[in-house]
């Protein structure tokens, strides 16, 4: 991770920190001097979130957050008002992965993908645009897809349908932050595959396993979390100034194959 | 210590607009900057602009020969190459009835086989170090949307993103990672001919052109470790043109 001085001072919501990408990105808004509000549900692994953010000495506070709850979006927006006097980002990250056949996934499978990857997006977007609007310097969303929301992938037809909606929906709300004065500006970011909690809770943290999947990658590596939040930096950050609806693909190559 | 300490960087059609820009960017990370270009003259006053860490060589990018001599002028000036921006190029318009084969050819020529020599030159020069490199091909969001009046540029602006991806395949596993960056609109010489004013308003969602400068930041993205899981991508940065 490479800290952003374009992020200095700059207010941050980022969603699904107590571990992964997320916190990764946590940590690292607070290396390049963000105001940061970072939430998860797991207090326990908060409050390590919270321990990393202090010692890379940024200003940041770990709050809890069921996202798929648009009274706690109103609060978390609220409260980063109240903490740090506005509101220049939101990184919606926090989601949820299954492997299952389609044959097999069940209803309850679907909503419980839907609700957190799809709505909790929606609902990150619909809140900070306010807050971004009420506070009137303009913004950026980076919502995190997946490679899995450009291309299929066997096993995981609701967990594609959700990354999908994730990049439509960053487009039509990228044509309505243009529209705005001062602009909000809204990307996608698509993950390879990035050696996560996320994944191996459902493949197994396997050496064999994720020596498969480097070697079927171009750059032959997994991903790292780190990796994606120097991406999710440079999204947030007006280092990516004329970039608007855009897909941003950082999955060592798998894509391009 | 800057991100780009220890590395050199090449950009071909550096001289003005955004490669001038895009070597602003690297060299203040620390690179050292070659730039290329057919104009001594505006070579020498863009290099001048760099300092001590910029270089200009005259070449024509679609003349293998010329290749060959600057990789080896940049070897023997610097000792390494880093990163590549494959970045000249031309645009003009015409009906397709009407457009001479010369014209199709040299479009071509200078996007499409200036991009193939500039993967292959600069990856046989991260090949001789080994430790990787980054290359960056100028595409276009023409070569994802098009016009009347461009099918010499479109194609050529989509074959330079699709050799990105397959070159990124190709050379992924020594660590040269390839990929393109594809600009909307953008205030150069290259679209003087384009009135902002009219145009952004209808065209571009944000209602502006982009500048140079921030091309630049972008590909400093590309070229640095920030972006070191990242190859055969598309960095599209137009303002939202092609989200709708």
């Amino acid at each position: 991770m490479t800290p952003l001085p374009a992020l200095n001072g700059k207010v941050a919501i980022i969603t699904g920190t107590t571990k992964g990408i997320g916190r990764s990105t946590a940590v690292l808004f607070a290396q390049s001097g963000a105001k940061i509000i970072a939430t998860g549900r797991d207090e326990k692994e908060g409050a390590r979130t919270q321990a990393l953010m202090d010692e890379a000495g940024g200003d940041g506070v770990f709050l809890r957050q069921d996202i798929t709850s648009e009274a706690e979006w109103e609060h978390i927006t609220s409260e980063a008002m109240s903490r740090f006097g506005g509101l220049d980002i939101v990184v919606n990250n926090a989601g949820v992965f299954m492997v299952k056949s389609v044959a097999d996934t069940t209803s309850d499978d679907y909503d419980w993908i839907y609700q957190t990857n799809v709505e909790g997006t929606f609902l990150g977007m619909k809140y900070g645009f306010r807050a971004i609007k009420e506070t009137g310097r303009g913004g950026s969303i980076v919502n995190v897809s997946s490679l899995m929301g450009q291309v299929g992938y066997p096993d995981a037809t609701a967990y594609c349908a959700t990354k999908g909606a994730v990049t439509g929906m960053t487009k039509s709300a990228a044509l309505e932050g243009a529209d705005l004065d001062p602009q909000i500006r809204v990307n996608s970011l698509h993950p390879g595959v990035i050696w996560t909690e996320m994944l191996t809770s459902q493949f197994g943290d396997d050496e064999t396993l994720k020596n498969g999947f480097a070697e079927d990658t171009p750059l032959r590596s997994v991903g790292m979390p780190e990796n994606m939040a120097d991406a999710i930096a440079f999204l947030a950050s007006d280092q990516s100034s004329y970039m608007t609806g855009a897909e941003l693909t950082v999955d060592g190559g798998r894509g391009a194959d | 210590m800057s991100e780009l300490d220890g590395k050199v960087a090449l950009i071909t059609g550096g001289t003005r607009g955004i490669g001038l820009a895009c070597a602003s960017r690297l060299a203040a990370a620390g690179a050292k900057v070659v730039i290329t270009g057919r104009s001594e003259e505006a070579g020498a006053t863009a290099a001048e602009t760099l300092g001590s860490n910029g270089l200009f060589l005259k070449q024509d990018v679609g003349s293998e020969t010329d290749w060959v001599a600057v990789t080896a002028k940049v070897q023997e000036a610097f000792g390494r190459l880093d990163i590549v921006v494959a970045n000249a190029g031309i645009s003009n318009a015409s009906p397709m009835v009407d457009m001479s084969l010369e014209q199709f050819r040299t479009m071509h020529d200078i996007h499409l086989k200036g991009a193939f020599l500039a993967v292959k030159y600069g990856a046989i020069e991260m090949r001789k170090h080994g430790d990787g490199g980054s290359i960056i091909l100028m595409s276009s969001i023409m070569g994802k949307i098009s016009a009347a009046g461009y099918v010499h540029y479109s194609s050529a602006k989509t074959g330079v993103r699709l050799l990105a991806k397959s070159a990124a395949l190709e050379l992924g596993p020594e660590g040269i990672r390839v990929n393109s960056v594809l600009p909307g609109f953008i205030r150069t010489d290259m679209t003087v001919a384009f009135p902002e004013e009219q145009i952004a308003p209808i065209a571009v969602p944000v209602k502006r052109f982009g500048n140079a400068e921030e091309i630049g930041d972008a590909v400093l993205f590309a070229a640095t470790d920030r972006s070191k899981f990242m190859t055969g991508a598309d960095l599209v940065l137009d303002g939202g043109m092609i989200a709708r």
